[in-house]
Protein backbone atom coordinates (compact mmCIF):
# COMPACT_ATOMS: atom_id res chain seq x y z
CA UNK A 1 0.00 0.00 0.00
CA UNK A 2 1.11 3.31 -0.55
CA UNK A 3 2.75 5.16 2.45
CA UNK A 4 1.33 8.83 1.07
CA UNK A 5 -2.23 9.13 0.23
CA UNK A 6 -4.32 12.10 -0.77
CA UNK A 7 -5.11 12.94 2.49
CA UNK A 8 -1.24 12.88 3.41
CA UNK A 9 -0.34 14.89 0.82
CA UNK A 10 -2.73 17.15 1.06
CA UNK A 11 -1.44 17.89 4.56
CA UNK A 12 2.06 17.97 3.72
CA UNK A 13 0.92 20.20 1.20
CA UNK A 14 -0.28 22.33 3.73
CA UNK A 15 2.68 22.34 6.05
CA UNK A 16 5.08 23.31 2.82
CA UNK A 17 2.59 26.49 2.26
CA UNK A 18 2.02 24.34 -1.08
CA UNK A 19 -1.44 24.48 -3.14
CA UNK A 20 -1.12 21.77 -5.62
CA UNK A 21 -3.55 21.52 -8.81
CA UNK A 22 -5.25 18.28 -9.15
CA UNK A 23 -2.60 17.67 -12.00
CA UNK A 24 0.10 17.85 -9.63
CA UNK A 25 -1.56 15.81 -6.96
CA UNK A 26 -2.13 12.60 -9.57
CA UNK A 27 1.30 12.95 -10.54
CA UNK A 28 3.24 13.59 -6.89
CA UNK A 29 1.22 10.50 -5.51
CA UNK A 30 2.47 8.22 -8.24
CA UNK A 31 6.43 10.06 -8.31
CA UNK A 32 6.91 10.26 -4.92
CA UNK A 33 5.40 6.25 -4.30
CA UNK A 34 8.14 5.05 -6.88
CA UNK A 35 10.86 7.40 -4.93
CA UNK A 36 10.06 6.30 -1.53
CA UNK A 37 10.01 2.80 -2.88
CA UNK A 38 13.47 2.89 -3.76
CA UNK A 39 14.43 4.90 -1.00
CA UNK A 40 12.88 2.43 1.38
CA UNK A 41 16.02 -0.31 1.04
CA UNK A 42 17.68 1.49 3.30
CA UNK A 43 15.58 -0.14 6.15
CA UNK A 44 17.05 -3.66 5.31
CA UNK A 45 20.32 -2.42 6.86
CA UNK A 46 21.81 -2.93 10.84
CA UNK A 47 22.07 0.81 11.64
CA UNK A 48 22.21 -0.34 15.44
CA UNK A 49 24.99 1.55 17.51
CA UNK A 50 25.61 3.61 14.94
CA UNK A 51 25.79 7.82 15.02
CA UNK A 52 23.83 9.79 12.62
CA UNK A 53 26.27 11.95 10.69
CA UNK A 54 24.32 14.60 11.20
CA UNK A 55 26.62 17.57 8.96
CA UNK A 56 28.88 17.48 6.17
CA UNK A 57 32.26 17.77 8.26
CA UNK A 58 34.25 16.22 10.84
CA UNK A 59 35.47 19.95 11.60
CA UNK A 60 34.65 21.52 15.09
CA UNK A 61 31.84 24.13 14.99
CA UNK A 62 33.27 27.24 15.36
CA UNK A 63 30.95 30.11 17.34
CA UNK A 64 31.11 33.45 16.01
CA UNK A 65 30.43 36.44 18.45
CA UNK A 66 27.11 38.35 18.11
CA UNK A 67 28.00 41.77 18.63
CA UNK A 68 30.58 41.75 15.67
CA UNK A 69 29.51 45.17 14.28
CA UNK A 70 32.14 45.23 11.20
CA UNK A 71 30.62 41.42 10.67
CA UNK A 72 26.89 42.65 10.44
CA UNK A 73 28.05 45.98 8.72
CA UNK A 74 29.83 44.34 5.90
CA UNK A 75 27.15 42.08 5.01
CA UNK A 76 24.22 43.48 5.73
CA UNK A 77 23.81 46.41 3.42
CA UNK A 78 21.07 48.25 4.54
CA UNK A 79 20.17 49.93 1.16
CA UNK A 80 20.35 46.93 -0.51
CA UNK A 81 18.38 44.64 1.30
CA UNK A 82 15.23 47.41 1.56
CA UNK A 83 15.58 47.27 -2.75
CA UNK A 84 15.22 43.17 -2.35
CA UNK A 85 12.08 43.92 -0.17
CA UNK A 86 9.04 43.88 -2.40
CA UNK A 87 6.94 46.92 -0.40
CA UNK A 88 8.47 49.56 1.77
CA UNK A 89 7.06 52.54 3.77
CA UNK A 90 9.61 54.73 4.45
CA UNK A 91 12.24 52.61 6.81
CA UNK A 92 9.76 50.04 7.15
CA UNK A 93 9.50 46.81 5.53
CA UNK A 94 5.68 45.97 4.23
CA UNK A 95 3.79 42.76 4.83
CA UNK A 96 0.22 41.58 4.51
CA UNK A 97 -1.98 41.44 7.74
CA UNK A 98 -1.10 38.10 10.13
CA UNK A 99 -4.62 37.50 10.54
CA UNK A 100 -8.40 38.50 8.81
CA UNK B 1 44.61 33.64 -31.05
CA UNK B 2 42.10 30.88 -30.79
CA UNK B 3 39.10 30.30 -27.89
CA UNK B 4 39.67 26.69 -27.55
CA UNK B 5 43.26 26.60 -26.66
CA UNK B 6 43.36 29.20 -24.17
CA UNK B 7 43.91 27.53 -20.66
CA UNK B 8 44.51 29.79 -17.45
CA UNK B 9 48.37 29.83 -17.66
CA UNK B 10 48.20 30.21 -21.36
CA UNK B 11 46.01 33.10 -20.93
CA UNK B 12 48.49 34.75 -18.72
CA UNK B 13 51.21 34.26 -20.59
CA UNK B 14 49.67 35.46 -23.57
CA UNK B 15 48.57 38.55 -21.65
CA UNK B 16 52.38 39.40 -20.02
CA UNK B 17 53.89 38.95 -23.57
CA UNK B 18 51.00 41.55 -24.68
CA UNK B 19 49.62 38.97 -27.59
CA UNK B 20 46.71 39.99 -26.62
CA UNK B 21 44.73 42.28 -24.27
CA UNK B 22 41.63 41.51 -21.99
CA UNK B 23 39.60 43.61 -23.44
CA UNK B 24 40.29 41.79 -26.90
CA UNK B 25 39.88 38.51 -25.15
CA UNK B 26 36.49 39.70 -24.18
CA UNK B 27 35.09 40.95 -26.76
CA UNK B 28 36.25 37.57 -28.40
CA UNK B 29 33.65 35.74 -25.82
CA UNK B 30 31.33 38.18 -25.95
CA UNK B 31 31.17 37.27 -29.53
CA UNK B 32 31.16 33.46 -29.44
CA UNK B 33 28.47 34.12 -26.86
CA UNK B 34 26.27 36.13 -29.66
CA UNK B 35 27.21 34.03 -31.82
CA UNK B 36 26.26 30.38 -30.25
CA UNK B 37 24.22 31.47 -27.57
CA UNK B 38 20.59 31.64 -28.70
CA UNK B 39 21.09 27.36 -29.58
CA UNK B 40 22.35 26.86 -26.50
CA UNK B 41 20.96 28.75 -23.89
CA UNK B 42 24.35 28.81 -21.72
CA UNK B 43 23.93 32.23 -19.87
CA UNK B 44 20.70 33.47 -18.39
CA UNK B 45 22.59 36.92 -17.83
CA UNK B 46 25.58 38.99 -19.70
CA UNK B 47 27.50 41.65 -17.73
CA UNK B 48 29.34 43.20 -20.37
CA UNK B 49 29.75 46.77 -18.23
CA UNK B 50 31.64 45.25 -15.47
CA UNK B 51 33.44 42.77 -17.40
CA UNK B 52 34.76 45.78 -19.99
CA UNK B 53 35.54 47.68 -17.09
CA UNK B 54 37.52 44.69 -15.35
CA UNK B 55 39.50 44.17 -18.55
CA UNK B 56 40.44 47.88 -18.77
CA UNK B 57 41.76 47.27 -15.27
CA UNK B 58 43.84 44.75 -15.86
CA UNK B 59 45.00 45.97 -19.34
CA UNK B 60 46.68 49.29 -17.63
CA UNK B 61 48.49 47.09 -15.11
CA UNK B 62 49.85 44.95 -17.95
CA UNK B 63 50.66 48.04 -19.76
CA UNK B 64 52.80 49.38 -16.85
CA UNK B 65 54.12 46.12 -16.50
CA UNK B 66 52.77 45.36 -13.20
CA UNK B 67 52.42 41.92 -11.93
CA UNK B 68 49.61 40.58 -12.13
CA UNK B 69 48.06 37.14 -10.72
CA UNK B 70 47.42 34.38 -12.48
CA UNK B 71 44.00 34.63 -12.97
CA UNK B 72 43.97 38.46 -13.33
CA UNK B 73 41.54 39.13 -16.30
CA UNK B 74 40.69 35.38 -16.98
CA UNK B 75 36.86 34.81 -18.56
CA UNK B 76 34.70 33.14 -16.41
CA UNK B 77 31.34 32.18 -16.21
CA UNK B 78 29.44 32.06 -12.98
CA UNK B 79 26.56 29.58 -11.86
CA UNK B 80 23.24 31.68 -11.49
CA UNK B 81 23.29 30.71 -7.78
CA UNK B 82 26.25 32.48 -6.51
CA UNK B 83 25.66 36.17 -5.44
CA UNK B 84 27.80 38.95 -7.24
CA UNK B 85 26.75 42.06 -5.72
CA UNK B 86 24.45 44.43 -7.28
CA UNK B 87 23.87 41.77 -10.33
CA UNK B 88 20.57 39.76 -11.16
CA UNK B 89 20.90 36.42 -9.28
CA UNK B 90 17.54 33.99 -10.02
CA UNK B 91 18.51 30.55 -9.42
CA UNK B 92 17.10 29.90 -12.48
CA UNK B 93 13.81 30.11 -10.34
CA UNK B 94 11.02 32.62 -11.03
CA UNK B 95 10.74 33.07 -7.67
CA UNK B 96 14.36 34.96 -7.57
CA UNK B 97 13.32 36.21 -11.30
CA UNK B 98 14.18 40.38 -10.49
CA UNK B 99 16.44 39.42 -7.17
CA UNK B 100 19.55 41.49 -7.22
CA UNK B 101 22.18 40.40 -4.97
CA UNK B 102 22.94 42.81 -1.87
CA UNK B 103 26.52 40.79 -1.60
CA UNK B 104 29.14 39.05 -3.14
CA UNK B 105 29.74 35.40 -2.24
CA UNK B 106 33.06 34.35 -0.62
CA UNK B 107 34.31 33.07 -3.78
CA UNK B 108 33.46 36.07 -5.38
CA UNK B 109 35.25 38.19 -3.02
CA UNK B 110 38.27 35.91 -3.30
CA UNK B 111 38.09 35.91 -7.27
CA UNK B 112 38.10 39.67 -7.31
CA UNK B 113 40.75 39.97 -5.08
CA UNK B 114 42.64 37.86 -8.05
CA UNK B 115 41.55 40.37 -10.86
CA UNK B 116 39.03 37.78 -12.71
CA UNK B 117 36.89 38.92 -15.09
CA UNK B 118 33.24 37.35 -14.90
CA UNK B 119 31.19 37.09 -18.55
CA UNK B 120 28.19 36.44 -16.37
CA UNK B 121 25.74 33.85 -14.98
CA UNK B 122 24.40 30.70 -16.71
CA UNK B 123 21.49 28.66 -16.52
CA UNK B 124 21.25 25.98 -14.32
CA UNK B 125 18.43 23.54 -12.46
CA UNK B 126 15.97 25.53 -10.33
CA UNK B 127 17.56 25.97 -7.08
CA UNK B 128 20.43 23.69 -8.46
CA UNK B 129 17.91 20.67 -8.23
CA UNK B 130 18.37 18.55 -11.13
CA UNK B 131 20.97 16.51 -13.30
CA UNK B 132 19.60 18.21 -16.83
CA UNK B 133 18.97 21.92 -16.64
CA UNK B 134 15.66 21.09 -17.60
CA UNK B 135 14.60 22.13 -14.35
CA UNK B 136 15.59 25.80 -15.10
CA UNK B 137 12.24 28.15 -15.30
CA UNK B 138 14.04 30.07 -18.37
CA UNK B 139 14.62 27.20 -20.28
CA UNK B 140 16.59 24.18 -20.92
CA UNK B 141 20.54 24.45 -21.69
CA UNK B 142 21.30 22.00 -24.45
CA UNK B 143 24.84 20.45 -24.49
CA UNK B 144 27.48 21.49 -26.88
CA UNK B 145 28.79 17.97 -28.13
CA UNK B 146 25.24 17.22 -29.31
CA UNK B 147 22.19 19.85 -28.70
CA UNK B 148 19.64 16.93 -28.96
CA UNK B 149 20.84 16.17 -25.64
CA UNK B 150 21.33 17.71 -21.89
CA UNK B 151 24.47 18.84 -20.85
CA UNK B 152 23.86 17.91 -17.42
CA UNK B 153 23.05 19.60 -13.95
CA UNK B 154 22.72 21.45 -12.21
CA UNK B 155 25.60 23.47 -13.22
CA UNK B 156 24.59 22.70 -17.12
CA UNK B 157 25.05 26.31 -18.08
CA UNK B 158 28.67 26.34 -16.63
CA UNK B 159 29.82 22.86 -18.33
CA UNK B 160 28.15 23.89 -21.79
CA UNK B 161 29.67 27.44 -21.58
CA UNK B 162 33.27 25.52 -20.96
CA UNK B 163 32.37 23.26 -23.10
CA UNK B 164 31.33 25.96 -26.10
CA UNK B 165 33.97 27.84 -25.79
CA UNK B 166 31.83 30.65 -24.31
CA UNK B 167 34.38 31.18 -21.36
CA UNK B 168 37.60 30.41 -20.64
CA UNK B 169 36.13 28.60 -17.01
CA UNK B 170 33.40 28.38 -14.96
CA UNK B 171 32.26 28.15 -11.08
CA UNK B 172 29.25 25.75 -10.18
CA UNK B 173 28.44 23.79 -6.88
CA UNK B 174 27.82 20.62 -6.22
CA UNK B 175 25.57 18.80 -3.48
CA UNK B 176 24.92 15.51 -5.06
CA UNK B 177 27.18 15.85 -8.55
CA UNK B 178 25.77 19.16 -9.81
CA UNK B 179 29.87 20.07 -10.90
CA UNK B 180 30.92 16.49 -11.72
CA UNK B 181 27.89 15.10 -13.65
CA UNK B 182 27.68 17.94 -16.48
CA UNK B 183 31.70 17.88 -16.80
CA UNK B 184 31.34 14.55 -17.28
CA UNK B 185 28.60 15.14 -20.32
CA UNK B 186 30.47 18.14 -21.47
CA UNK B 187 33.71 16.80 -22.31
CA UNK B 188 35.03 19.37 -19.15
CA UNK B 189 36.92 18.62 -15.68
CA UNK B 190 34.13 19.49 -12.35
CA UNK B 191 35.76 19.41 -9.05
CA UNK B 192 34.03 19.24 -6.09
CA UNK B 193 36.19 20.31 -3.00
CA UNK B 194 35.87 18.82 0.48
CA UNK B 195 32.98 20.07 2.30
CA UNK B 196 34.54 23.18 4.26
CA UNK B 197 37.45 23.62 1.98
CA UNK B 198 35.40 26.39 0.02
CA UNK B 199 33.13 29.05 1.61
CA UNK B 200 29.53 28.21 1.04
CA UNK B 201 28.35 32.15 1.85
CA UNK B 202 26.38 33.96 -0.89
CA UNK B 203 25.81 30.43 -2.76
CA UNK B 204 21.94 30.22 -2.46
CA UNK B 205 21.97 27.23 -0.31
CA UNK B 206 19.97 23.63 -1.38
CA UNK B 207 21.39 21.46 1.48
CA UNK B 208 24.01 22.55 3.65
CA UNK B 209 25.76 20.01 4.83
CA UNK B 210 26.21 18.56 0.95
CA UNK B 211 26.20 21.96 -1.21
CA UNK B 212 30.20 23.13 -2.04
CA UNK B 213 31.34 25.34 -4.99
CA UNK B 214 33.70 23.91 -7.60
CA UNK B 215 35.66 25.10 -10.79
CA UNK B 216 34.65 23.33 -14.27
CA UNK B 217 37.18 23.91 -16.28
CA UNK B 218 39.18 22.24 -19.62
CA UNK B 219 42.09 20.89 -17.74
CA UNK B 220 42.93 19.82 -14.20
CA UNK B 221 45.55 22.38 -13.88
CA UNK B 222 43.08 25.00 -14.72
CA UNK B 223 40.83 23.40 -11.77
CA UNK B 224 43.35 23.67 -9.64
CA UNK B 225 44.49 27.10 -9.92
CA UNK B 226 40.87 28.20 -9.49
CA UNK B 227 40.32 25.59 -6.69
CA UNK B 228 43.81 27.42 -5.23
CA UNK B 229 42.12 31.16 -5.34
CA UNK B 230 38.61 29.96 -3.80
CA UNK B 231 39.66 27.81 -1.60
CA UNK B 232 40.08 28.37 2.44
CA UNK B 233 37.97 30.05 6.03
CA UNK B 234 35.50 32.85 5.15
CA UNK B 235 34.59 34.17 8.74
CA UNK B 236 30.81 34.26 6.98
CA UNK B 237 30.32 30.55 6.40
CA UNK B 238 31.40 28.76 10.16
CA UNK B 239 32.03 25.66 8.35
CA UNK B 240 34.66 26.57 6.08
CA UNK B 241 37.97 25.39 7.05
CA UNK B 242 41.29 27.16 7.38
CA UNK B 243 43.45 23.79 6.40
CA UNK B 244 46.98 24.03 5.36
CA UNK B 245 47.41 22.49 1.73
CA UNK B 246 50.96 21.65 0.23
CA UNK B 247 51.92 25.13 -1.57
CA UNK B 248 52.82 23.68 -4.96
CA UNK B 249 50.08 21.72 -5.85
CA UNK B 250 49.97 23.15 -9.02
CA UNK B 251 53.21 20.72 -9.68
CA UNK B 252 53.05 16.93 -10.29
CA UNK B 253 55.18 15.17 -7.72
CA UNK B 254 55.78 12.63 -10.02
CA UNK B 255 57.09 10.48 -7.18
CA UNK B 256 53.65 10.55 -5.41
CA UNK B 257 51.61 8.88 -8.17
CA UNK B 258 54.13 6.41 -8.48
CA UNK B 259 53.96 5.54 -5.54
CA UNK B 260 50.00 5.88 -5.21
CA UNK B 261 47.52 2.99 -4.35
CA UNK B 262 44.44 3.51 -6.76
CA UNK B 263 41.05 1.93 -5.55
CA UNK B 264 38.82 0.41 -7.91
CA UNK B 265 35.62 -0.54 -6.07
CA UNK B 266 33.32 -3.07 -7.63
CA UNK B 267 29.91 -1.50 -6.41
CA UNK B 268 30.68 1.61 -9.03
CA UNK B 269 30.89 -0.64 -11.96
CA UNK B 270 27.70 -2.83 -12.03
CA UNK B 271 24.24 -2.76 -12.61
CA UNK B 272 23.21 0.24 -14.48
CA UNK B 273 26.42 1.37 -15.48
CA UNK B 274 26.48 1.63 -19.80
CA UNK B 275 28.81 -0.32 -21.82
CA UNK B 276 30.40 2.31 -23.44
CA UNK B 277 30.89 4.27 -19.84
CA UNK B 278 32.58 0.75 -18.81
CA UNK B 279 34.97 0.49 -21.35
CA UNK B 280 35.79 4.48 -21.77
CA UNK B 281 36.74 4.23 -17.94
CA UNK B 282 38.72 1.02 -18.36
CA UNK B 283 40.63 2.44 -21.24
CA UNK B 284 41.77 5.23 -18.61
CA UNK B 285 42.83 2.58 -15.92
CA UNK B 286 44.49 0.79 -18.40
CA UNK B 287 46.60 3.61 -19.72
CA UNK B 288 47.37 4.79 -16.01
CA UNK B 289 48.63 1.28 -14.85
CA UNK B 290 50.59 1.05 -18.39
CA UNK B 291 52.75 4.60 -16.85
CA UNK B 292 53.17 2.65 -13.97
CA UNK B 293 49.92 3.69 -10.85
CA UNK B 294 49.41 0.87 -9.08
CA UNK B 295 45.63 -0.55 -8.71
CA UNK B 296 43.59 -2.21 -6.47
CA UNK B 297 40.20 -3.78 -6.26
CA UNK B 298 38.37 -2.63 -3.37
CA UNK B 299 34.37 -3.36 -1.82
CA UNK B 300 32.36 0.03 -0.59
CA UNK B 301 29.50 -2.00 0.00
CA UNK B 302 27.18 0.67 1.17
CA UNK B 303 27.44 2.62 -1.79
CA UNK B 304 24.20 0.83 -3.00
CA UNK B 305 22.12 2.53 0.24
CA UNK B 306 24.03 5.80 -0.91
CA UNK B 307 21.23 7.20 -3.27
CA UNK B 308 18.36 6.28 -0.73
CA UNK B 309 20.52 8.10 1.87
CA UNK B 310 20.90 11.25 -0.58
CA UNK B 311 17.59 11.95 -1.70
CA UNK B 312 16.20 11.41 2.08
CA UNK B 313 18.92 13.92 3.51
CA UNK B 314 18.60 16.25 0.97
CA UNK B 315 15.09 17.53 0.62
CA UNK B 316 14.88 17.46 4.16
CA UNK B 317 17.41 20.23 4.00
CA UNK B 318 16.15 21.86 0.85
CA UNK B 319 12.88 22.03 2.56
CA UNK B 320 14.25 24.20 5.51
CA UNK B 321 16.31 26.50 3.27
CA UNK B 322 13.54 26.49 0.86
CA UNK B 323 11.25 28.03 3.50
CA UNK B 324 12.66 31.47 3.30
CA UNK B 325 11.38 32.13 -0.12
CA UNK B 326 7.90 33.03 0.30
CA UNK B 327 7.44 36.43 -1.30
CA UNK B 328 8.37 38.71 1.64
CA UNK B 329 11.72 39.26 1.63
CA UNK B 330 13.05 38.76 -2.49
CA UNK B 331 12.59 40.13 -5.33
CA UNK B 332 8.62 40.25 -6.59
CA UNK B 333 5.27 40.21 -4.89
CA UNK B 334 1.75 40.58 -6.57
CA UNK B 335 0.00 42.76 -4.77
CA UNK B 336 -2.29 40.52 -2.56
CA UNK B 337 -5.44 41.24 -0.19
CA UNK B 338 -5.03 38.13 2.17
CA UNK B 339 -3.39 37.30 5.31
CA UNK B 340 0.31 36.51 5.60
CA UNK B 341 0.40 32.48 5.09
CA UNK B 342 -2.06 33.00 2.10
CA UNK B 343 0.65 35.05 0.58
CA UNK B 344 3.22 32.43 1.29
CA UNK B 345 1.12 29.84 -0.40
CA UNK B 346 0.21 32.08 -3.32
CA UNK B 347 4.10 32.68 -3.86
CA UNK B 348 5.25 29.44 -3.03
CA UNK B 349 2.97 27.76 -5.56
CA UNK B 350 3.50 30.44 -8.65
CA UNK B 351 7.20 30.72 -8.06
CA UNK B 352 8.36 27.00 -7.74
CA UNK B 353 8.76 24.72 -10.24
CA UNK B 354 7.45 21.21 -10.45
CA UNK B 355 10.64 19.66 -8.79
CA UNK B 356 11.06 21.84 -6.73
CA UNK B 357 7.69 21.65 -5.00
CA UNK B 358 8.17 17.76 -4.92
CA UNK B 359 11.11 17.86 -2.58
CA UNK B 360 10.02 20.20 -0.58
CA UNK B 361 6.81 17.92 0.40
CA UNK B 362 9.28 15.09 0.09
CA UNK B 363 11.36 17.00 2.91
CA UNK B 364 8.29 17.42 4.66
CA UNK B 365 7.55 13.96 4.57
CA UNK B 366 10.69 12.70 5.76
CA UNK B 367 10.94 14.96 8.19
CA UNK B 368 7.28 14.91 10.16
CA UNK B 369 6.43 12.88 12.98
CA UNK B 370 5.78 9.32 12.29
CA UNK B 371 8.11 9.26 9.72
CA UNK B 372 11.31 11.03 10.76
CA UNK B 373 12.91 8.13 12.33
CA UNK B 374 12.09 5.42 9.70
CA UNK B 375 13.09 8.13 6.94
CA UNK B 376 15.55 10.99 8.12
CA UNK B 377 16.93 9.41 10.79
CA UNK B 378 17.54 6.02 9.22
CA UNK B 379 19.35 7.85 6.36
CA UNK B 380 21.83 9.82 8.49
CA UNK B 381 23.35 6.44 9.88
CA UNK B 382 22.99 5.01 6.67
CA UNK B 383 25.63 8.54 5.71
CA UNK B 384 28.13 7.63 8.52
CA UNK B 385 28.61 3.76 7.59
CA UNK B 386 28.70 5.46 3.51
CA UNK B 387 31.20 7.47 5.44
CA UNK B 388 32.79 4.41 7.27
CA UNK B 389 33.02 2.67 3.91
CA UNK B 390 35.49 5.06 2.66
CA UNK B 391 37.26 5.48 5.84
CA UNK B 392 38.33 2.22 6.00
CA UNK B 393 39.49 2.73 2.28
CA UNK B 394 41.93 5.17 2.66
CA UNK B 395 42.46 3.48 5.97
CA UNK B 396 46.72 2.93 5.95
CA UNK B 397 47.30 0.74 9.07
CA UNK B 398 43.87 -1.33 8.95
CA UNK B 399 42.41 -0.69 5.48
CA UNK B 400 42.85 -1.15 2.12
CA UNK B 401 45.24 1.89 2.11
CA UNK B 402 44.43 3.41 -0.90
CA UNK B 403 45.12 7.05 -1.79
CA UNK B 404 42.30 7.84 -4.63
CA UNK B 405 39.08 6.21 -5.61
CA UNK B 406 38.73 5.61 -9.32
CA UNK B 407 35.03 5.34 -10.45
CA UNK B 408 33.10 6.36 -13.57
CA UNK B 409 31.48 9.88 -12.60
CA UNK B 410 28.00 8.96 -14.43
CA UNK B 411 26.19 5.44 -15.47
CA UNK B 412 25.65 6.56 -18.84
CA UNK B 413 27.04 9.28 -21.06
CA UNK B 414 24.66 12.40 -21.69
CA UNK B 415 20.84 11.23 -22.23
CA UNK B 416 18.00 13.17 -24.51
CA UNK B 417 16.47 16.21 -23.61
CA UNK B 418 13.06 14.75 -22.50
CA UNK B 419 14.33 11.46 -21.97
CA UNK B 420 13.68 11.62 -18.36
CA UNK B 421 11.45 14.97 -17.43
CA UNK B 422 8.84 12.30 -16.48
CA UNK B 423 10.58 10.07 -14.46
CA UNK B 424 12.02 11.47 -11.06
CA UNK B 425 13.38 8.35 -9.85
CA UNK B 426 15.07 8.05 -13.28
CA UNK B 427 16.80 11.09 -13.74
CA UNK B 428 17.38 10.84 -10.01
CA UNK B 429 19.85 7.56 -10.64
CA UNK B 430 21.87 9.95 -12.54
CA UNK B 431 23.79 11.04 -8.96
CA UNK B 432 23.97 7.21 -8.11
CA UNK B 433 27.75 7.29 -8.60
CA UNK B 434 28.75 10.75 -7.24
CA UNK B 435 26.53 11.01 -4.16
CA UNK B 436 28.31 8.77 -2.05
CA UNK B 437 31.08 11.37 -1.86
CA UNK B 438 29.26 13.99 -1.35
CA UNK B 439 27.52 11.93 1.72
CA UNK B 440 31.11 11.70 2.96
CA UNK B 441 31.68 15.04 2.04
CA UNK B 442 35.34 14.02 0.57
CA UNK B 443 36.74 15.71 -2.72
CA UNK B 444 36.23 14.25 -6.23
CA UNK B 445 36.77 15.62 -9.61
CA UNK B 446 35.41 14.32 -13.21
CA UNK B 447 37.83 14.40 -15.37
CA UNK B 448 37.05 13.24 -19.16
CA UNK B 449 38.60 9.89 -20.72
CA UNK B 450 41.09 11.11 -23.77
CA UNK B 451 40.06 9.43 -27.02
CA UNK B 452 36.53 8.47 -26.36
CA UNK B 453 34.55 9.00 -29.54
CA UNK B 454 31.10 10.14 -29.55
CA UNK B 455 29.82 11.95 -25.99
CA UNK B 456 32.40 12.60 -23.48
CA UNK B 457 32.48 10.32 -20.75
CA UNK B 458 34.39 11.16 -17.45
CA UNK B 459 36.09 9.57 -14.80
CA UNK B 460 36.06 10.22 -11.20
CA UNK B 461 38.57 10.18 -8.71
CA UNK B 462 37.72 10.74 -4.71
CA UNK B 463 40.31 11.56 -2.25
CA UNK B 464 40.75 11.45 0.99
CA UNK B 465 39.56 14.78 2.93
CA UNK B 466 41.50 18.03 2.53
CA UNK B 467 43.71 15.83 -0.05
CA UNK B 468 42.69 17.67 -3.47
CA UNK B 469 45.88 17.48 -3.74
CA UNK B 470 46.25 13.52 -4.71
CA UNK B 471 43.32 14.31 -7.29
CA UNK B 472 45.28 17.21 -9.10
CA UNK B 473 48.32 15.02 -9.04
CA UNK B 474 46.69 11.85 -10.45
CA UNK B 475 44.47 13.67 -13.03
CA UNK B 476 47.32 15.88 -14.73
CA UNK B 477 49.52 12.98 -14.65
CA UNK B 478 47.04 11.78 -17.16
CA UNK B 479 46.26 14.45 -18.94
CA UNK B 480 50.00 14.47 -19.36
CA UNK B 481 50.17 11.57 -20.09
CA UNK B 482 47.72 11.14 -22.78
CA UNK B 483 48.73 14.40 -24.95
CA UNK B 484 52.40 12.75 -24.85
Amino acid sequence: MAEINKKLLEHLADLSRLELTEDEETKFLGDLEKILNHCRDIKEVNTDGILPMTGGTRLKNIFRIDTDQDLAAEIIERENVKRAFPETEGDFLKVPPVFK
Amino acid sequence: MNLHDLTIKSFNAGLKDKNFSVAEVAKEYFSAIEEKDSGFHAYLSLDKENAYRQAATVDALVAESKPVPLLAGVPLAIKDNILIAGGRTTAAAKILENYLATYDAGVIKKLKSEQALFLGKTNMDEFAMGASTENSAFGPTRNPHDPERVPGGSSGGSAAAVAADMALAALGSDTGGSVRQPAAFCGAVGLKPTYGAVSRSGLIAMASSLDQIGPITKTVEDAAIIFRAIRGEDRYDATSSAYEYRSDFLNINQDAVKRMVVGVPDEYFGEGISNEVNEAVHKAITALGAAGVQFKRISLPRTRYALSAYYIVMPAEVNSNLARFDGIRYGHREMFNGTLIDLYRENKSRGFGTETKRRVILGTFVLSSGYYEAYYAKAQKIRQLVKQDFDKAFDKSQGEGVDVILTPTTPTPAFKIGEKTNNPLAMYMSDTLTSPASLAGLPAISIPVKGVTGLPIGFQLIGNYFREDDLFDLGMFYEQLISK
